[in-house]
């Protein structure tokens, strides 16, 4: 990709967590050492979690149409750690809910953006010589939606581990997590079954995204001032 | 922000350690690892001959192109990639190309040439000569078309042909949706192949009757010649005359075997590499059997030689001679022979002779008897063909699969199977009339010989001419281990007696020919936006961008608007 679309896919995919980072205030708390701390965190538990399938899940070695759906139900259930990893980010940081949430979502996010996206880019552009394709725009919409995601994940762990969570709020909370940790699978599930085209996934992606951050704001919202 | 920034990395620097490791090392792992490069498509172009042929360079000199690619109506060419459709290509279009600087010329050939009407096979046969006339600097490249390849062409074509046309508003709809090619070939630049060795193969059946027996030579030259060395199969030419050479060998070695039917005349056979070439297999092998060993077969009595070249078709044969043969020697015995076996056992056959002069002053030789002729052996060169310079016989076109249907004109090369039988068996019967002097011993013009269990096999024809042509023979592509030559040598083994391989190398300082490499590349054709199309997008990200940026000021309303929804359940305590 020449070096222009590179910036182009940069900026679609850094911008808005730029946006966010100075609009939410986090920059007068100083939590730009938090942050990273948080993308110390994210890049430990990837790799905890790349040995770990390496360990117990060989190679899948049959037919090649076959989808392996318990396999893959397996391989996302590992993706339990990056909850633990939040809540490990967010139990370390002392101060209000929403500091805490925002500090671990950003710093989550920002280092997925950078390890999966950003080291990616800027190889392709400067090495390499790639024909123009889509799917780089479509990735970098794709940070954006996972940056919604994380959030929606941190305040879903966050509200978890309250120990003032009424019961009637438990099973609601449940679910939203299993779902945020399954949606990988389910987005792919959707995919496979469906066979939706590269934009339709983005779209199908970005409503769930939506639906559960929603979901889980209207929770938060009623946690935080029912008190 | 930025102070934050680098404080942060001061201390990761100074301090932790185990962190900055856990931080870059996926990092440099990422950027090390190989990353395999996408093509949008990928697929192998053949190169137009390059050579070099007594000093005067032919055909295409360069290998590596790295262009955007066009078609032939675009306005600006210089520097493209010209992309052509066989079914569009013409020679004004080619020039139009060359003579704008184009980068580079792709020419698309349907994978079945037979799916290709009949003029525009014979028009491109007449213009292969003149493409490798005029010497390009320009890379030459000739592609097999497939689905892929032909959806890019039409793309280029949509894009080329609407340049400088429509309004504004067409103009930015198509930069947004069309996909420009970027053509990429992975080779490196092409230099002279040194040390390459032409392989011609003999052999031989002796005759019986005391010593000084007279010699019949019979030759054909195995290689093939086209515009595109990799894409000449040479079914033809010179497929049909190999065959026929062999089924010659086959019969007479029969005939030799039994005392009775041994014949008083020793046979060579040669096989000659590097025919189209202007003959140097058989250059040098003259000049090595005459010059340089003390007696040889081809020193002492030679009746006549009798090159094969071009059998495997046509109602015609046309015996070339370059000095019509006197009478009463056995050159002008075997004209008769083949005068009366044609006008007898096969009237539909018209049997000619045509006198041409040797020219020196020719860049290149007409026939392969005028090898013979200029070192004063008698030779004529037998062939369906009235002209040396007829286009069919340096064509790419000559192939062995075609259509079965039968509306193919006299110029179109390929190989009738019951003709080259047919051929082959007037060859035999007059050789034979010849050899055992059936004239004199009153023996009539209908006499056949070879029937029954002596019968020309058709099947055997047919699976010679099929192997030859199931591989290009071009002579820049059969080296000394090639399987072209190997097989050859163990078939004329079969039949012949000292079988012998006779290698060709050019001479270093003043080369008769130079072949260069790189004749067959792996080209990919990247897809690649126009420039303005990276402006149109910036512009669409940032308006994007803008709305996000918005949204996230105003949060705060969503927020307020959450907290309405749920509030009121909470105000009724």
């Amino acid at each position: 990709m020449t070096l222009f679309h590179f910036g182009n896919c940069f900026a679609l995919a850094y911008f808005p967590y730029f946006i966010t980072y100075k609009c939410s205030g986090l920059s007068e708390y100083n939590a730009f050492w938090r942050c990273v701390q948080a993308g110390a965190t994210y890049l430990f538990v990837q790799l905890c979690k790349m040995l770990f399938l390496a360990t117990f899940f060989p190679t899948w070695e049959g037919g090649a149409g076959v989808y392996d759906f318990v396999g893959e139900f397996m391989k996302a259930t590992v993706d339990l750690a990056d909850l633990l990893g939040l809540h490990l980010v967010m139990s370390r940081n002392a101060g209000k809910g929403e500091y805490k949430i925002m500090v671990a979502a950003m710093g989550w996010a920002t280092a997925e953006l950078v390890m999966s996206r950003y080291i990616l880019f800027l190889y392709l552009s400067l090495f390499t010589f790639i024909s123009f394709d889509w799917k780089y725009i479509q990735m970098s919409f794709d940070s954006n939606i996972s940056l919604v995601h994380y959030i929606a994940m941190a305040a879903v762990v966050w509200m978890f581990t309250r120990y003032d969570l009424p019961k009637s709020f438990r099973l609601p909370v449940t679910v939203l997590l299993g779902l945020c940790v399954y949606k990988a699978f389910l987005m792919e599930l959707f995919v496979h079954v469906f066979l939706l085209g590269s934009w339709t996934a983005l779209l199908v992606k970005a409503v769930l995204t939506g639906s559960i951050s929603l979901c889980s704001l209207f929770l938060f919202v009623t946690l935080v001032h029912s008190n | 922000m930025f102070e934050e920034a680098s404080e942060v990395f001061d201390n990761m620097f100074k301090s932790s350690f185990p962190l900055t490791f856990i931080v870059f090392i996926p990092a440099v792992l990422i950027l090390v690892s190989p990353l395999p490069t996408e093509a949008a498509h990928e697929f192998t172009v053949y190169r137009m001959q390059q050579y070099d042929l007594q000093g005067q360079p032919y055909g295409t000199r360069n290998a590596i192109l790295n262009t955007e690619a066009r078609t032939v109506e675009a306005e600006v060419l210089s520097r493209r990639c010209v992309i052509m459709r066989l079914v569009d290509f013409s020679y004004e279009r080619y020039q139009k190309a060359l003579r704008q600087s184009a980068g580079a010329v792709v020419i698309i050939l349907p994978k079945n040439m037979s799916t290709m009407p009949q003029d525009i096979v014979q028009q491109f046969m007449e213009l292969e000569p003149e493409m490798l006339a005029t010497e390009t600097i320009v890379p030459v490249y000739f592609a097999l078309e497939d689905d892929e390849l032909l959806s890019i062409y039409t793309q280029t074509l949509t894009t080329s042909s609407s340049q400088g046309s429509s309004s504004a508003a067409e103009v930015l709809i198509h930069t947004a949706t069309a996909n420009g090619f970027q053509m990429v070939t992975s080779g490196a630049q092409s230099k002279a192949v040194s040390d390459w060795a032409i392989t011609s193969l003999e052999g031989r059946l002796a005759g019986t009757g005391g010593e000084d027996l007279p010699t019949i030579v019979l030759v054909a030259h195995y290689d093939s010649f086209g515009v595109a060395p990799w894409l000449s199969y040479g079914a033809d030419s010179n497929g049909s005359g190999v065959s026929m050479l062999l089924e010659l060998a086959r019969l007479f070695s029969r005939l030799y075997t039994y005392k009775r039917t041994h014949a008083g005349y020793n046979l060579l056979f040669f096989v000659s590499g590097g025919g189209k070439f202007n003959y140097q297999g058989t250059k040098r092998w003259l000049e090595d059997n005459l010059d340089h060993t003390d007696s040889s077969l081809l020193q002492d009595n030679v009746a006549f030689v009798l090159c094969l070249d071009t059998l495997g078709n046509g109602d015609s044969l046309h015996l070339h001679v370059s000095k019509p043969p006197k009478e009463g020697t056995t050159q002008y015995a075997l004209l008769k022979e083949l005068e009366t076996v044609a006008s007898s056992q096969y009237p539909e056959v018209k049997f000619s002779m045509v006198h041409k002069k040797i020219n020196l002053a020719d860049d290149t030789l007409a026939w392969e008897h005028e090898r013979f002729g200029i070192r004063r052996l008698p030779a004529f060169t037998l062939s369906h063909l009235n002209s040396h310079r007829e286009a069919q016989r340096s064509s790419i076109m000559d192939v062995r699969s075609v259509s079965p249907s039968s509306r193919h004109g006299v110029g179109e090369p390929y190989v009738d199977l019951r003709k080259l039988s047919r051929n082959t068996k007037l060859i035999a019967e007059s050789l034979a009339r010849v050899i055992y002097n059936l004239t004199e011993k009153g023996a009539p013009g209908d006499l056949q010989i070879f029937t029954e269990q002596m019968q020309v096999q058709e099947e055997q024809l047919s699976s010679v001419v099929d192997w030859l042509t199931a591989q290009p023979r071009a002579a820049q592509l059969v080296d000394k281990d090639s399987s072209v030559v190997s097989t050859l040598e163990y078939h004329l083994g079969h039949y012949l007696k000292d079988v012998r391989r006779h290698y060709v190398k050019a001479d270093k300082r003043d080369p008769e020919f130079v072949f260069y490499d790189q004749l067959k590349q792996t080209m990919n054709a990247y897809r690649v936006k126009p420039a303005i199309f990276d402006l149109l997008l910036a512009v669409c990200i940032a308006a994007y961008l803008g709305v996000i940026y918005l949204a996230i000021q105003h949060f705060g309303v969503l927020y307020s608007v959450v907290r309405r929804i749920t509030a009121p359940k909470t105000k009724q305590h």
